[in-house]
């Protein structure tokens, strides 16, 4: 198989800040790759350098085969990009959008209608095509945005958090518009926070942290090599710093961390150390309000090798 | 080809935003029409008039006047032909003292009348000559009667009833006060073109704002990652803002060509005015486009900017009437240079030829201009 993406020895700083540290990591042709990592982790400054947008400082980037940089339209016609922030013209209709942008990929005439029609329908948004998009709820712009990135079917389709502060239903459309793509042999990078759509959609998962790639491999790859833990999430009210700093030291740990009023516990078994974990929390001062256990996962591999709970979301 | 989509968008989102609508088709318009009405006199023109005091016949000529025209009475001279000067009266008439008495002692009185040759000061002209002529024959004709005869003035004119007509008529003396102002002037031609260079510049430059505003939707940077390059993007949005540019100013000619018949001058040297001139405007949008990052901010300056250069450059009042200092000031706005191009189309015949050093000076303007937007936002877009 050839490599769509080769990204190799990539740094990019911005003053003193180095936001992507040195990362290699390659895309065979029709895989979806994923980069799973924390707010500030370096995704959307990797892909902006990986889209062309971006000087890199050092490292080098081919796209099919092409060197990629700002000034590369050859490599550039390789990729469509979904950027994190939402990026259409909110005074144009979906149809308006599209058409603009389906020109600049040199796109014209009844190929671009007849593409503009059957994006429309990958991205379920046809019945409000001619419809302004800021008359859109956020979850149809998200759509309308990705909608953009697939207009000239791209070798590469590179979506930053496509889902972000979208409704579940949105969310949904569009991870099985993600899956159908894929299905249909077009390849993916795609950044995310959410653990479940890397599982979902991933055959192989970077995951960064500070700008440093620190595994790589499919999930049952990753789980694996963490061991059979499981991993416990704690929800409680009190002084959570402090349990978790206990639960650090306690028997059978293998790592915590907290974040957002939970605290993420991996085991080397859960079964014997539910009560133990609960006696640590107690005399912490922390009174437990719900408790679940699950096997390994990437949020589980995440946290053993950062040491740092990935979860995000409520 | 990327270039032509980039700049036919930006005209497409002009039209989208409908308070565009309203300042790029209805008020430039609306200018025309009221500085015409101001400038041009209107439809019923001011005559200013100094006239001896209580002295009869010239009350009887200023009441007569007053049905065709609106009167405006000085006392001083001078007062009167600084108005006729500055164009707040159309044409001003001057009534030797003792007029009555010259009258009828048969002597030809001179009447003093100012203007400034434009039509409508002609045309006043002709008017007061035919009112002197009609109010005056009679009674020069009557007093020769009455010293010929030796009959008394009264009987005089009764006889004269007959024979009114006859004889010559006062002399209307005609002088043009000061340097021509306006010659060869239509009502709404001095307002039309320097509408056309003050909403030129003005629409273009608030054209900024939705620069910026591609930049703040990621618009901008998302055409980067398209096979479109920098130096394109930036020359689809420079052609979008000159597209915008030329557009208003196409429309204003159009508009007071077919409505108020406006005389643009030679076409090729108009044309060459405007689109020199777009460029300046269009490139100027573009480097304020890159020197802010708020696009109401920038909206706001546009605005600012696009008024008081054009104030600054004669688009609002004429330079003509600016101080010394004030001129040389004004040498430094484009629209100065604009302005003055189109007053030696209209004003003074003259063609593409005679225009060559204003746009010369503008297309320096647009040059140096461009070239600091380009330099700013190729920074601004890949950071
Ligand atoms: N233009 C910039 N100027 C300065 N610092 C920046 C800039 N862009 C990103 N950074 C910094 O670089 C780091 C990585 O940011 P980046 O946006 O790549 O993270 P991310 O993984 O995409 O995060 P998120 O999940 O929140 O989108 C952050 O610390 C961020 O503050
Ligand atoms: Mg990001």
């Amino acid at each position: 198989m050839t490599n769509i993406l080769l990204v190799e020895e990539l740094e990019r700083s911005f003053d003193d800040l180095l936001a992507v540290a040195g990362v290699s990591f390659f895309v065979e042709s029709g895989e979806t790759y994923g980069l799973l990592g924390p707010n500030g982790a370096g995704k959307t400054t990797m892909i902006s350098m990986i889209a062309g947008l971006l000087e890199a400082d050092r490292g080098s980037i081919r796209v099919a085969g092409q060197p990629m940089a700002t000034t590369s339209t050859a490599a550039k016609r390789a990729i469509g990009l979904v950027p994190q922030d939402i990026a259409i013209y909110p005074d144009l209709t979906a149809k308006e959008n599209l058409a603009f942008f389906g020109s600049l990929y040199g796109m014209r005439g009844a190929a671009l209608n007849a593409r503009i029609e059957t994006v429309l329908e990958i991205v379920g948004l046809r019945d409000r095509a001619d419809d302004r998009s800021d008359q859109y709820s956020g979850g149809m712009k998200r759509r309308l945005n990705i909608a953009v990135g697939l207009l000239h079917e791209p070798q590469l389709l590179i979506l930053d958090e496509p889902t972000v502060g979208v409704d579940p239903q949105s969310r949904n459309a569009i991870l099985e518009s993600v899956e159908a793509l894929s299905t249909d042999g077009m390849s993916v990078l795609y950044t995310t926070h959410y653990m479940e759509e890397a599982e979902r959609l991933c055959d192989r998962v970077g995951i960064i942290d500070n700008g440093l790639l620190v595994a790589e491999g499919s999930r049952r790859d990753l789980v694996d090599g963490i061991g059979q833990n499981d991993t416990v999430h704690v929800s409680g009210t009190g002084d959570l710093r402090s349990a978790t700093e206990a639960l650090r030291s306690a028997e059978g740990v293998v790592q915590a961390a907290e974040a957002h009023g939970v605290i993420t516990v991996m085991v080397d078994r859960a079964a014997g150390r539910l009560p133990s974990i609960l006696a640590t929390c107690g005399e912490a001062g922390v009174s437990v309000t719900a408790l679940d256990v699950s096997e390994p996962n990437l949020e589980a591999v995440f946290l053993h090798l950062t040491g740092k709970a990935l979860r995000d979301e409520t | 080809m990327r270039i032509l989509t980039i700049a036919r968008n930006a005209l497409r989102r002009l039209f989208r935003d409908r308070s565009n609508i309203f300042f790029v088709f209805v008020l430039p318009i609306a200018l025309v029409l009221l500085i015409g009405a101001q400038f041009g006199g209107g439809f019923t023109p001011t005559v200013g008039v100094t006239a001896p005091v209580g002295d009869e016949l010239a009350d009887r000529l200023v009441a007569e006047l007053a049905e065709l025209y609106q009167i405006r009475e000085y006392e001083i001279r001078d007062e009167l032909v600084l108005s006729v000067e500055r164009g707040w009266v159309e044409s001003g008439l001057e009534i030797p003292v003792r007029f009555t008495d010259s009258v009828l002692a048969g002597e030809r009185p001179e009447i003093g009348y100012l203007s400034q040759p434009d039509t409508s000061g002609q045309g006043v002209q002709t008017a007061v000559s035919a009112t002197l002529e009609r109010i005056l024959a009679p009674i020069t004709a009557a007093s020769v009667v009455s010293e010929t005869q030796g009959i008394p003035l009264e009987q005089a004119e009764v006889v004269v009833q007959g024979v009114a007509g006859s004889v010559p008529p006062v002399q209307v003396e005609t002088r043009t006060t000061g340097e021509a102002l306006f010659p060869n002037l239509g009502q709404f031609d001095l307002g039309a073109s320097s509408q056309l260079v003050l909403f030129m510049f003005l629409t273009g430059l608030t054209g900024s704002a939705a620069l910026i505003q591609s930049r703040q939707l990621g618009v901008t940077r998302r055409m980067l990652s398209t096979p479109a390059s920098t130096r394109t993007i930036l020359a689809g949005e420079a052609l979008g803002r000159l597209g915008v540019t030329l557009f208003q100013g196409v429309y204003i000619v159009a508009v007071t060509l077919v409505v108020f018949r406006v005389n643009w001058g030679d076409p090729l040297g108009a044309a060459a005015i405007m689109l020199v001139f777009g460029m300046v405007a269009s490139s100027a949008a573009m480097l304020l486009g890159s020197l802010f990052s708020n696009d109401q901010q920038a909206g706001g300056i546009a605005v600012v900017l696009g008024l008081g250069l054009a104030a600054l450059g004669g688009s609002m009042v004429p330079v003509e009437i600016f101080s010394s200092t004030m001129q040389s000031i004004s040498m430094f706005t484009p629209h100065y240079w604009a302005n003055d191009a189109f007053a030696e189309l209209v004003r003074r015949d003259g063609s593409v030829a005679d225009i060559l050093p204003q746009l010369g000076v503008m297309a320096a303007y647009a040059v140096v201009l461009s070239a600091l937007a380009t330099w700013r936002l190729q920074r601004a877009i890949t950071r």
